[in-house]
C-alpha cells in the first residue's frame, strides 16, 4: 500500500470515528439539558417562557460542538489538504 | 445530487460570481415583493411582525431594545427566508457558503463594538473589555471565537441539512424526503431565532454597564 492510499483510508476511518463520537456526548448533553429545562418547567410554569429562551440558545451553543466535528469531517473528506502532496 | 462547494456560475471582470450569490440576490427580491405585497393588501401585518420583533429582542435587551431591532429584524427576515428557500429544488439557500455566514457574522462583530463604543465613548468600553484587568486576553479570544461560532454554526446546520436531504434523495427519492426538508425549513428558521437572539446578546453585553448580562436579562 502506498501512502497516499494509506492517508486516504486513515482519512476515512478517522473522520467516521470524530462523527460517531463527537455526535453521541453532544446528544447526551443535550437531552440532559432539556430534561432538566422540562422539569423546571413543570415545577414552575410561570417561568416557561424564559426558560424557553434560554434552552434554545444553550442547545444552539451546544449543538455547535457537533457542528465543528462534522465541519472537520467534511474538510477531511472533501477538502483534505494531506492529500495534495501524493496526488498531484 | 448538489456539491458541498457552491459552484461559479460566470465571472465579471475577474471576480467569480457563484450560485450563492445569485440566490442571495434572488432573496432579496422576494423578501423586498413580500414587503410591497403585504404592505398592499394586509396594513397591519408588517406592524405585527415588527411588534413581535420588538417584544422579543426587549425581552432579551431589557428596555433600550429600540435603536437596534432595525439591525436584528434584518437579521432575522434575511437569514430566516434565505435558509427557507433552500427547499425549494433548484435554488441553493444563500447560507450554504460559508462566505455568507461569514459576512453576517461580521457584520455582528462590528456592530457590536460600533454600539459599544457610541454608548460608552472609546475609553469607556476599552476599559469596560479590560475591568478584571486579568480577563483581558480571555475577553479578546471570546471576541473572535463567539464571531466564529455563529458563522460556522449557521452554515453547519444549513449544509448539515441539504446534504441529509440530498443523502435520503438518492435513496428513496419519491416521499421520503418531505418531512426532512420540513424539518430543514424548522431548523432554518429556529437558527435564524437562534442567530438574532445571540446578537442581541452580544450587544447587550457591550452596551450594558460593568455588571454582567445576566442581570440585564432577568430584568425583561
Amino acid at each position: 500500500m502506498d501512502s497516499g492510499t494509506l492517508v486516504t483510508v486513515v482519512t476515512i476511518v478517522a473522520s467516521a470515528a470524530a462523527i460517531t463520537l463527537g455526535t453521541i456526548i453532544p446528544a447526551l448533553m443535550e437531552g440532559r439539558a432539556v430534561s432538566k429545562a422540562l422539569e423546571g418547567m413543570t415545577r414552575q410554569p410561570e417561568v416557561a417562557d424564559r426558560l424557553r429562551a434560554t434552552l434554545f440558545i444553550s442547545m444552539a451553543i451546544l449543538e455547535s460542538t457537533a457542528i465543528y466535528v462534522l465541519l472537520i469531517c467534511l474538510i477531511l473528506l472533501f477538502a483534505n489538504p494531506l492529500l495534495g502532496r501524493f496526488f498531484q | 445530487m448538489r456539491g458541498v462547494f457552491p459552484e461559479v456560475v460566470f465571472t465579471v471582470m475577474n471576480v467569480p460570481v457563484r450560485d450563492t450569490v445569485i440566490s442571495t440576490w434572488f432573496t432579496m427580491l422576494l423578501i423586498l415583493t413580500m414587503v410591497f405585497v403585504v404592505r398592499r393588501r394586509w396594513r397591519g401585518a408588517l406592524g405585527i411582525l415588527v411588534s413581535w420583533l420588538l417584544e422579543n429582542v426587549s425581552a432579551i435587551m431589557g428596555e433600550r431594545a429600540d435603536p437596534y431591532v432595525s439591525l436584528l429584524g434584518t437579521l432575522a427576515v434575511f437569514i430566516g427566508v434565505a435558509n427557507a428557500i433552500g427547499a425549494v429544488p433548484i435554488v441553493v439557500s444563500p447560507t450554504h457558503d460559508i462566505n455568507t455566514t461569514v459576512a453576517l457574522a461580521l457584520i455582528v462583530f462590528f456592530s457590536v463594538h460600533y454600539l459599544g463604543v457610541k454608548q460608552k465613548g472609546l475609553l469607556g468600553y476599552l476599559k469596560g473589555l479590560a475591568t478584571p484587568l486579568f480577563t483581558l486576553p480571555l475577553e479578546l479570544i471570546g471576541q473572535l471565537s463567539r464571531t466564529l461560532s455563529l458563522a460556522l454554526r449557521l452554515f453547519g446546520n444549513v449544509l448539515s441539512t441539504e446534504m441529509v436531504v440530498a443523502v435520503i434523495f438518492s435513496l428513496l427519492p419519491l416521499i421520503v424526503p418531505v418531512p426532512l426538508i420540513a424539518f430543514g425549513i424548522f431548523t432554518g428558521v429556529l437558527q435564524a431565532y437562534i442567530f438574532t437572539v445571540l446578537a442581541a446578546v452580544y450587544i447587550a453585553a457591550a452596551v450594558a454597564g460593568n455588571e454582567p448580562v445576566k442581570t440585564k436579562k432577568k430584568r425583561g
